[in-house]
């Protein structure tokens, strides 16, 4: 037998009859972890029977104004986690069998994970720029494409080709210029730097032109 | 009845390895409550999730615990795998498994040894640490460390172990299986070490299922489940998978179960190394874990079952990365466990429960 993992969204105020739900179906209490999220703590509750490994998730707590459940009423098992997801989260269980009221774990601070290192933010603005990029570089890509095509197909095919052909010499201009202005910058970069250090660069980069003359040469 | 006194054991007590603070509530020698106090050494590894990419964890993941390191790392690597959906070769599976093994008879060898300490037999404990040490020299000659091995990556493993390495490994635990004979039968039938464990801190299998304990602990109580069963790796791949059970649920069924795990262990290596295959021990992978994906597994420790979560955030970093570890999961086992035994007994019942707080406390 494989194991089968499923994950699910619950509501807080489903949490106490779901847990009732799985203790009398003969399910074990696996764990119960915390997420910290822009939108507030996910805590998640995992419980197992057999192959089956179900994870249940009550998304974006906010935990200044809401407070969850226990489940130690059904699963003595989840005091530790409880309390632990208090202590380092700062999420309010209520009704734990055996409650520590935060002095489970000595932490030196508040709520220790609800920190966001700088390191984890620049992590999700640097995955978000990126995820956008790829958004935005899909749509300019499918979108004006296509409806360039389809004008294209309904013109004159004299005139759709005079279009495609100053279309072409456009993109060859804009290329060139873009290009010029890279070699541009890299010489106000090169004049800015130690005078042997920029001789070596231009060295290196000529070898590499060299090099890529050739490679299209032989390939001719 | 006797006046109730609240009597404080540990976080430092001889017993302890690590530091477990317990409140006892006991009338005359009679435990009637116990409430545990962990959270002494909290170091808040999880966290570093952030700061270290997902390649550099299996680094921190197997510096959780000195004893279940290799299996942290295989249950860490094991979760990112399924977040990026990356296949790893049968033959990097069977090296895994069975470093694995090895890691589970070096860590049932080690609390063996803590046992007979604890209950006054001293030379038992010698030859069980001896024996242990046999099983580090193989980890030694495999993967150059003893206790952090690093062999594990997402994706396979580091470091092959080829034909000639495999058939020493084999006639090592051949050497270490006739040798360890003698020391299980002194545990199981030695009528001083039966006095000691026999009837001592019992639970019942109902028990044992209500409170959700796992790993030996729960199946010295009959509860027949190992995370081994699931047949993930190279565990899918042997001739048939069983856990080792007992009825007794008492200090004593949980040493006779470790100490027959040791012998299955054994077996799962041989019959492995039998059908090694050779497709490759795989690379690192390059790819990222995508962006909200999440990922939960479990993995058979030689505590008990852990349990393992990562999510995604599309960066190089995991947004999140949890590890349950059995500990955690047999504190309310070890509560009810203490419950009604002499005070004499409370060593003897937390040490066969093999509590590790620094897996708990990651």
């Amino acid at each position: 037998m494989a194991l089968h993992t499923t994950f699910e969204t619950i509501q807080t105020a489903d949490l106490l009859a779901l847990a009732e739900k799985k203790r009398d179906e003969g399910y074990r209490f696996v764990q119960m972890l915390c997420v910290n999220t822009e939108q507030g703590i996910d805590a998640l509750y995992a419980f197992m029977k057999d192959d089956r490994l179900e994870n249940y998730t009550i998304c974006g707590i906010d935990t200044a104004v809401e407070t969850v459940p226990s489940v130690t009423g059904f699963f003595l098992a989840a005091f530790p986690f409880e309390n632990e997801a208090h202590d380092l989260f700062g999420l309010n269980v209520t009704d734990i069998a055996i409650d520590f009221a935060g002095n489970f774990y000595k932490v030196a601070m508040d709520k220790p994970m609800t920190v966001i290192s700088p390191a984890q933010k620049a992590a999700r603005e640097k995955a978000a720029k990126i995820a956008a990029a790829k958004a935005a570089k899909a749509a300019g890509k499918d979108k004006p494409a296509d409806d360039i095509e389809a004008k294209l197909a309904g013109m004159d095919p004299e005139k759709a080709a005079k279009v495609r052909a100053a279309m072409e010499a456009k993109a060859a201009k804009e290329k060139a210029a873009a290009e010029s202005a890279k070699r541009d910058e890299l010489e106000a970069k090169l004049a800015g730097m130690d005078p042997e250090k920029a001789a070596k660069v231009r060295a290196a980069m000529e070898a590499k032109a060299a090099r890529v003359a050739a490679e299209k040469k032989g390939g001719e | 009845m006797g006046k109730a006194t609240v009597i404080p054991f540990g976080p430092q007590h001889p017993v302890l390895p690590e530091p477990l603070h317990l409140d006892l509530v006991v009338e005359d020698e009679r435990v009637i409550e116990a409430i545990p106090q962990i959270g002494f050494i909290h170091r808040g590894l999880e966290k570093l999730v952030e700061t270290r990419d997902i390649h550099q964890f299996i680094y921190v993941a197997e510096r959780i615990c000195g004893i279940c390191s290799f299996g942290h790392s295989l249950g860490y690597a094991e979760t990112v795998e399924d977040l990026m959906g990356v296949e790893v070769p049968k033959r990097a599976e069977y090296i895994r498994v069975i470093l694995h093994e090895l890691s589970r008879m070096h860590s049932h060898l080690l609390w063996m040894g803590l046992a007979a300490d604890a209950f006054g037999f001293e030379s038992l404990f010698m030859h069980c640490w001896r024996l242990r040490e046999r099983v580090l020299d193989i980890f030694e000659a495999t993967t150059g460390g003893r206790v952090i091995l690093s062999a594990v990556c997402i994706g396979g493993v580091n470091r092959d172990i080829d034909d000639v390495m495999m058939k020493a490994i084999i006639d090592k635990i051949d050497s270490i299986e006739s040798e360890y004979k003698e020391i299980t039968d002194t545990f199981l039938k030695d009528s001083s070490v039966k006095s000691r464990l026999v009837g001592v801190g019992h639970i019942s299998k109902e028990e044992a299922e209500a409170l959700c304990m796992v790993g030996p602990f729960a199946r010295a109580s009959n509860v027949a489940y190992d995370a081994r069963m699931l047949g993930r790796g190279g565990y899918g791949d042997l001739e048939g998978f069983e856990p080792i059970l007992s009825d007794e649920g008492d200090c004593y069924a949980r040493c006779k179960v470790r100490a027959l795990e040791v012998n299955q262990s054994i077996a799962i290596i041989k019959e492995l190394a039998a059908k090694m295959p050779h497709d490759g021990i795989g690379e690192k992978s390059k790819l990222t874990p995508p962006a909200g994906s999440q990922a939960a597994s479990v993995l058979e420790q030689p505590r008990g079952e852990c349990y393992y979560y990562a999510r995604g955030n599309g960066s190089k970093n995991l947004d999140r990365m949890r590890m349950r570890t059995p500990t955690s999961q047999n504190l309310a086992g070890m509560v009810k466990a203490l419950e009604g035994c002499d005070l004499a007994d409370v060593p003897m019942v937390i040490l066969t429960i093999d509590p590790c707080i620094s897996c708990s406390e990651r």
